[in-house]
């Protein structure tokens, strides 16, 4: 590609020319589909992610283990692939450990999320269905199932809202670093270390923190602190969303 | 599907009060490891790891295979874990469970993603021969401090094994048998470890290297995977209780201390190993470079 | 957030961006296709840069630290004839290719707007001259400004449907020119009503279309000539247009041209056997990376190959065949030194649209070189000339090298990103080589080992990949590690097996006390005998021991003592493989790699002093005339009493007042000596020079201290002539008893015309004569080239003799005729190695048959089987050189730290003459480096190069005239290079 991430200190701007801690273009809609219990449709840049909820609904016959859970609502997180979501045109493997991790760290982050144990002996069912892949996937999820639970109507505490940031670009001369990116694009995932971060409310408290790449421990503070603020600007806009919605009820 | 067995409500509760009054079951301070043990076998690769009674196994073998065609300067590193029944009686062979997924996850991103070996020099010639280097983790007993204990184990068996040497003339390979060359050492780039801090009482309390019944108790878990440079190499909080950013910050601090130690610790074992295989200083015969 | 360290604005921007996408299809290496979306977020914040404007400050970015970057652009820019109010340039993407020299001096070319659009258009052409670009954006008094015309709204340009990518990018460029424009004339007159000076926004290209399009719209535009000849100074700048403006085919080189194809197996071998085709190894001339020679024995002369399509992806080293051409395209050798390290230095390692294999500049380089040839009468005889057509066997091995920081797209270490770089070996005669690795921003600065994988017809270079990194450039880890695999010792521990083979009394091993052990069967007990060893100082590995007696008839009895290795190391065990293998032990400055374990070489067959030690012994009655009467064979066991250095035996020697036998013994060895010596010159025995220097080495650090010249005595002499004796006597035992399979060493006589040239350079330039029609005669008319005023000048004759010579080889007497076995040196009908055996497995080899020669011991059926005493012989030989090689880049590497940050005069010697630069020998470091002309001023200076006389007026200055043989002053100082971080001894004229 022509250009790289080591050209941003020339004009602080980025590969599709946003500044540092400007938030792609989102987009949401929710109860996108009648026939679900909850659904919404979301749109990072050109990550779109399609979400529906059902249930709470009866558990399956399990539950036979008993114990704690039995008291609580069981999430289940269903992530599919669409073929045409990437670049290549390719059959995603049903079960790969990168989505299992994926649905694990949906299932986590939402049975802390969730008031469950108003739901006890039944099951919550998330679908996401990944339509176009463009970075910040996780994230993407995430948000997508804050609002499509909203719209079901699960209680919650508070909206879990989610972003990536990266650490800031680094050449050989710029060594000392500059300003961390927000909201990461595919390309910039690839060339860039980053973490996905995910908070619960206004505050700092964090609910998800993944990063895969190695990056020099003094950069995860600034990284960490951007991503927060992402978060809160993301959940103005999902705020926003769900007001917007309910307006047409009013 | 067997099933952990779930922790009694006394012995939950008793845990936790013990927490709150600063105290861990076994006497620990809040961010120390087990006592950690670690051996290697007769042959170059093998890593035994006890953590408390926790015991890892990890085993590093090679062969000589095709590259993948869309990587075909790198050589092709796997790690397999492998859960066995004999660890515990929620383990089953073929199926595996959330806990072994996040485990071969927290592996892959660990060691490979971060680039802890080096695969570019694992390629004989390019797009044709290249060295399939593959590490197996066996969990042979499992009281909690599965991760924690794997990396270690695969990251000493990584420094300790020795691939054969091989010459390249034009375009033929030859894999040189131990008998004929000596074996030379993988190129590692860094030295990875992870650490699992587990938390309680709304992110309050802070726990290194929980055991198994602490384990059950938390309310969630952060894994910092570091050198000892101080380069994060993975961070992984799956969701559960939400913790305070800060104190995020501040376990990175913490397993920087821990993995500077397990580094030197793994550096000493691996020097009393090298001494105990060069009984007599035979080595020294053997050394081909030698001042004038 | 307080309770975070950093705080940032949060405030969204004022300026929403508007958004756009970018779509296009690219093709994968793979031939897949690949539709790619991305976003483009529009903005209006992005300043002009210009001091000028008002407006855009207001809206310029801040970064975290709230800091708006300082504006570039002057606000009263130079002005020209055609633009008197000032201009402002925007270059196209053309005239960087064409003009970055222009854009680069420092008088001219201020205030440059650098287009986003261009910049990444030169990027993709060339990552060197993208390089200097990014660089001259970073020179503050240069005022260039990187203006992203393709995010900010009002310049942005949408593909239309149907229109070439080149054409949307110059459609680009003129909007932005054309919006410059309008928002500096906006500018001027927001800050005062008064229209001022408005300067203009001056669009600079070579492309007619563009320019002609840019008139139709009324954009101020010109060529880069044009507007160069408005400025002041437009005549020397003019001249540098015509200089680069030849490098068009940038552009154009679209055209692919494949390296041909290579003839089938059976078609070459078909070719080779009728004749018409020829096979032989390929090599690479030193000075001139596009020319090789292949020597063929159907002629006298070797092959030459020009260029890179005759070479046809051949690497130095290669077994090829090759075809001769036509007579009319015979060339003569180049008497240009060409790099490829300066021709080729734009090039980009990454190749998407397929590139020419030979660059415009290489058949620039090669053009020049053919009319020069035309131009010549006599010294430009064209030599048959060849194309190579297959390859038999490639030879390509691991090599060392290092990163070319150029071919480097992303220096970030953070990166995983794959990228192709180029390695640069150290070996001059290799190409480069394509790298991919994700590690680039690591490697660069690094020694690294790299090996070639393939080379494509469709691929300039050929592709490999990164084996692992040796450590940091110049350190001496690194560099030793380097030149080793360079040479390819092989440096790494012996394998355990060889333990086994090892006495298992270890160091403790001793000659058994007792003569009826197994171990003195048939020995020689000799233990009374005054036996001594000269060796140079410090020596541990002793392989040989003297000593010398009267006998009562008036001779006297000479022994020379070898190790006895053969004892130890058995045939066909491990231990015996791999000396066999490794074949020599290699002695660096600081180093040895040794050939067998520490345990043999320095201890247990080491003839160490005061201790008895197992010896193979050669005994000989020799008259005091030296005329020798009888020798002996036998194994024995010796003790020495002393081991001396050359120096103290040669001062116990000349001592008068030491008169005990051992140093008469001395005495005697060191008469006889002589008149062997005097013998063997009258047989015309060669007397031949090598560069050799000595490094003195601090003994804690081994950091170089100072280098000196070798010193001769007497004593080195006196051992030579009893080793050489002694060589030459087991050699006619060796071959009497096995006359099949006598492992020999010979040297052959030269081909005349290997002389050809050095005689014809001291006929002309000395009127000497070199007459080389025998050994004796090259001895004597050697003898001849003297220069009274310089004493040197008979060493450089000797030097450059030596290189004419062929080299000696180990070989299978089967193989030869009896008159082949002649040593043309040292004058000897037949010769071998004998004396060296812990150091070299050739002496070995020849122990153990003339242990069998004289019954000691069966003979191993390996000796006795000609073909595989071939394949030891061919393995040695090649190990022997690469010795050698090694052994000279250790001293160089020593030398040239030792040299490292000194400036010193130093007198040096003309050695050899190019069109283009000569070499120059340094006596007092054993340097031999080159001076080019454009190392001795910028831009490079004129040069009449006379080859007849070997003579080159260089047009420097009052002008300055170079002559072959000369004595001259040069300034040696040691340089970093820039590119690459290595440092280099340069030489340069005082």
């Amino acid at each position: 590609m022509p250009l790289d991430t080591s050209t941003y200190s020339l004009a602080l701007l980025r590969l599709d020319g946003r500044r540092w801690n400007e938030l792609r273009r989102l987009h949401a809609q929710i109860s996108t589909q009648a026939a679900a219990d909850g659904s919404s449709y979301l749109e990072m840049g050109n990550t779109k992610v399609l979400c529906t909820v059902s249930g709470p609904h009866e558990g399956k016959a399990g539950g036979a283990g008993g114990g704690p859970r039995s008291t609580q609502a069981k999430i289940e997180v269903e992530i599919s692939f669409a073929g045409f979501s990437g670049v290549e045109r390719k059959k995603r493997q049903a079960k790969d450990k990168r989505t299992s991790e994926m649905s694990h760290t949906l299932t986590q982050s939402l049975a802390a999320l969730l008031l469950t144990h108003l739901y006890p002996h039944s099951t919550i069912t998330i679908h996401l269905s990944i339509l176009s892949q463009d970075g910040s996937l996780l994230a993407a999820c995430i948000n997508a199932a804050t609002l499509a639970l909203i719209d079901a109507g699960i209680p919650m505490t508070d909206y879990l809202c989610a972003c990536t940031t990266a650490a800031p670009p680094t050449s050989a001369e710029t060594e000392a670093g500059g300003d961390p990116l927000l909201d990461l694009n595919g390309q910039e995932e690839q060339e860039l270390p980053f973490l996905t971060v995910a908070t619960v409310g206004k505050g700092h408290a964090v609910s998800v923190l993944i990063m895969e790449s190695r990056v020099r421990m003094e950069k995860v503070e600034g990284m960490l602190a951007v991503g927060v603020e992402g978060c809160k600007r993301v959940r103005e806009i999902l705020d926003k969303v769900v007001k917007e919605h309910g307006k047409r009820f009013a | 599907m067997p099933r952990e067995a779930e922790i009694s409500v006394n012995e939950r509760e008793f845990i936790q009060q013990a927490l709150r009054e600063n105290t861990r079951l076994d006497g620990r301070a809040f961010d120390t490891f087990r006592p950690l043990e670690l051996t290697f076998g007769d042959e170059y690769g093998v890593a035994d790891v006890k953590l408390g009674k926790t015991r890892v196994i990890a085993r590093i073998s090679v062969e000589v295979t095709a590259p993948l065609p869309e990587r075909k300067f790198d050589g092709v590193f796997q790690i397999v874990t492998e859960f066995s029944p004999m660890a515990s009686p929620a383990f089953e062979v073929g199926r595996p469970t959330d806990a072994e997924v996040i485990l071969a996850r927290i592996l892959e991103k660990a060691i490979r993603r971060s680039n802890a070996l080096d695969t570019e020099s694992l390629c004989i010639i390019a797009g044709l021969k290249v060295f399939h280097l593959r590490a197996d983790v066996h969990i042979i007993d499992h009281d909690g401090g599965l991760i924690d204990a794997s990396c270690i184990a695969v990251m000493a068996a990584l420094q300790h094994f020795r691939r054969p040497d091989v010459i390249v003339e034009g375009e033929k390979a030859t894999v040189l048998s131990v008998r004929e060359r000596e074996p030379i050492p993988l190129s590692i780039l860094h030295t990875p470890l992870c650490v699992t801090f587990s938390y309680y009482e709304e992110g309050e309390i802070f726990l290194v290297d929980a055991n198994l019944a602490e384990e059950q108790v938390r309310q969630g878990e952060i894994i910092i995977t570091m050198n000892r440079h101080g380069e994060v190499c993975q961070i992984a909080k799956y969701g559960g209780a939400t913790v305070d950013a800060l104190s995020l910050l501040n376990c990175n601090n913490v397993a920087l201390e821990k993995v500077k130690d397990m580094s030197k610790f793994i550096q000493e074992r691996l020097e009393a190993d090298a001494k105990r295989r060069d009984a007599g200083g035979l080595m020294a015969e053997l050394s081909a470079e030698n001042d004038r | 957030m307080e309770s975070f360290s950093l705080k940032r604005s949060t405030v969204a921007d004022r300026n929403q961006p508007n958004l756009s996408s970018k779509v296009y299809v690219r093709s994968t290496k793979s031939g897949k296709v690949q539709k790619i979306v991305r976003e483009l977020y529009l903005r209006q914040d992005i300043p002009c840069s210009s001091n000028l404007c008002r407006e855009c400050l207001r809206i310029a970015p801040k970064d975290s630290a709230d800091k708006v970057a300082p504006f570039v652009l002057s606000d009263t820019p130079a002005g020209s004839k055609n633009y008197p109010n000032g201009q402002y340039l925007v270059p196209d993407t053309n005239a960087f290719l064409n003009g970055m020299d222009l854009f680069e001096v420092e008088t001219a070319f201020h205030d440059v707007v650098i287009l986003q659009t261009v910049l990444e258009e030169v990027k993709n052409r060339s990552l060197p001259l993208y390089h200097r670009l990014i660089a001259l954006t970073k020179n503050e008094g240069k005022r260039f400004y990187v203006f992203f015309n393709e995010f900010r709204q009002e310049t942005y340009v949408a593909r239309n449907p149907g229109e070439t990518i080149n054409d949307r990018n110059d459609r680009a460029v003129r909007k932005a020119v054309q919006w410059y424009n309008q928002h500096i004339q906006e500018a001027v007159t927001a800050r005062s009503k008064k229209s001022k000076r408005v300067p203009s926004v001056v669009m600079i290209s070579d492309d007619r279309d563009n320019l002609r399009k840019a008139k139709a719209d009324g954009i101020p535009a010109s060529s880069l000539s044009d507007f160069v000849s408005g400025l002041e100074n437009a005549n020397e700048l003019l001249d540098m247009i015509s200089a680069s403006q030849e490098r068009q085919e940038i552009r154009s080189g679209k055209t692919e041209i494949f390296y041909p194809e290579y003839f089938t197996m059976s078609k070459m071998m078909t070719g080779v056997k009728a004749g018409t085709l020829h096979q032989g190894i390929f090599n690479v001339s030193p000075y001139n990376y596009l020319e090789g020679s292949v020597h063929v024995p159907t002629f006298d002369k070797s092959l030459l190959i020009l260029g890179r399509e005759n070479s046809n992806r051949a690497v130095s080293g290669d077994v090829v065949v090759v075809e001769v051409l036509p007579k009319d395209q015979w060339k003569a050798p180049s008497t240009k030194i060409i790099e490829e390290e300066n021709v080729n230095k734009n090039d980009n390692p990454e190749a998407e649209d397929g590139e020419n294999i030979i660059s415009e500049r290489e058949r620039r380089a090669l053009q020049e070189e053919v009319k020069r040839v035309h131009g010549q009468t006599t010294e430009g005889r064209p030599q048959p000339t060849a194309r190579v057509v297959g390859i038999i066997k490639r030879n390509w091995r691991q090599y060392v090298g290092h990163i070319d920081r150029d071919s480097v797209r992303s220096t970030s270490k953070s990166s995983r990103q794959q990228q192709m770089v180029f390695l640069v070996p150290m070996d001059k005669k290799i190409p480069k080589i394509r790298i991919r690795t994700r590690q680039a921003g690591e490697l660069l600065g690094q020694r690294v080992l790299a090996t070639i994988d393939s080379w494509e017809r469709d691929s300039r270079y050929p592709v490999g990949h990164f084996v692992r990194s040796l450590g940091e450039l110049e350190s001496k880890g690194a560099e030793t590690e380097a030149l080793l695999l360079e040479w390819d010792v092989q440096y790494r521990p012996f394998p355990k097996t060889v333990l086994d083979c090892l006495p298992p009394e270890g160091h403790d091993w001793k000659v058994p006390a007792d003569t009826n052990d197994p171990g003195w069967r048939q020995r020689k007990d000799l233990r009374d005998l005054l036996v001594c060893s000269i060796d140079p100082p410090g020596c541990v590995d002793i392989d040989d021991a003297l000593h010398a007696r009267p006998l009562p008839n008036g001779n006297y009895e000479v022994g020379v003592h070898i190790a006895d290795v053969s004892h130890f190391v058995k045939p066909n065990n491990a231990m015996d493989k791999e000396a066999s293998s490794r074949g020599t032990t290699v002695y660096l400055v600081d180093k040895r790699i040794d050939m067998l374990p520490m345990l043999l070489g320095t201890d247990l067959c080491s003839l160490k002093p005061y201790v008895e030690r197992y010896a193979f012994s050669v005994l000989w009655e020799i008259t005091p005339d030296a005329d020798i009467v009888s020798a002996h064979f036998t194994k024995s066991v010796i003790r020495s009493r002393e081991a001396f250095s050359y120096e103290q035996a040669q001062i116990r020697i000349d001592d008068a007042s030491q008169q005990d036998d051992l140093t008469q013994g001395m005495r005697t060895l060191l008469m006889l000596s002589k008149k062997l010596k005097q013998k063997r010159m009258d047989a015309g025995a060669l007397n031949l020079a090598s560069p050799e220097v000595k490094v003195q080495t601090e003994s804690e650090t081994s950091d170089p201290v100072d280098v000196q010249t070798k010193r001769l005595l007497d004593t080195n002499s006196l051992v030579e002539e009893f080793m050489l004796l002694a060589n030459i006597s087991v050699a006619g035992k060796n071959y009497e008893a096995f006359p099949q399979t006598a492992l020999l060493r010979r040297h052959g006589a030269p081909p005349k015309t290997n002389f050809e040239e050095l005689a014809n350079q001291l006929k002309v330039k000395k009127g000497l004569e070199l007459r080389t029609d025998s050994s004796k005669a090259l001895a004597d008319s050697l003898d001849k080239c003297v220069e009274p005023s310089e004493p040197f000048f008979n060493t450089l004759v000797r030097i450059m003799a030596t290189r004419c010579m062929m080299s000696a080889e180990y070989f299978c007497s089967g193989t030869q005729a009896y008159p082949e076995f002649r040593h043309y040196g040292l004058a000897s009908e037949i010769y071998t190695h004998f004396t060296s055996p812990i150091r070299r497995y050739a002496d070995l080899e020849a122990h153990r048959q003339l242990a069998a020669a004289i019954d000691y011991e069966p003979l191993d059926p390996s000796l006795q089987s000609k073909a595989k005493l071939e394949g030891v012989c061919k393995n040695i030989n090649v190990r022997h050189r690469n010795a050698q090689m090694a052994g000279r880049a250790s001293i160089e590497y020593y030398v040239g730290q030792a040299l490292k940050g000194k400036d010193i005069t130093e007198e040096g010697f003309v050695m050899k003459i190019f069109s283009n630069g000569f070499v120059v020998f340094v006596p007092r470091f054993g340097i031999e480096s080159l001076i080019r002309l454009r190392d001795l001023a910028t831009p490079e200076p004129e040069a009449d190069f006379d080859a007849e006389n070997y003579v080159l007026d260089i047009k420097v200055g009052k002008g300055r005239k170079v002559e072959l043989f000369e004595k001259i002053t040069v300034r040696i100082t040691d340089e970093k290079e820039e590119s690459t971080g290595k440092r280099k001894v340069k030489l340069s004229l005082v």
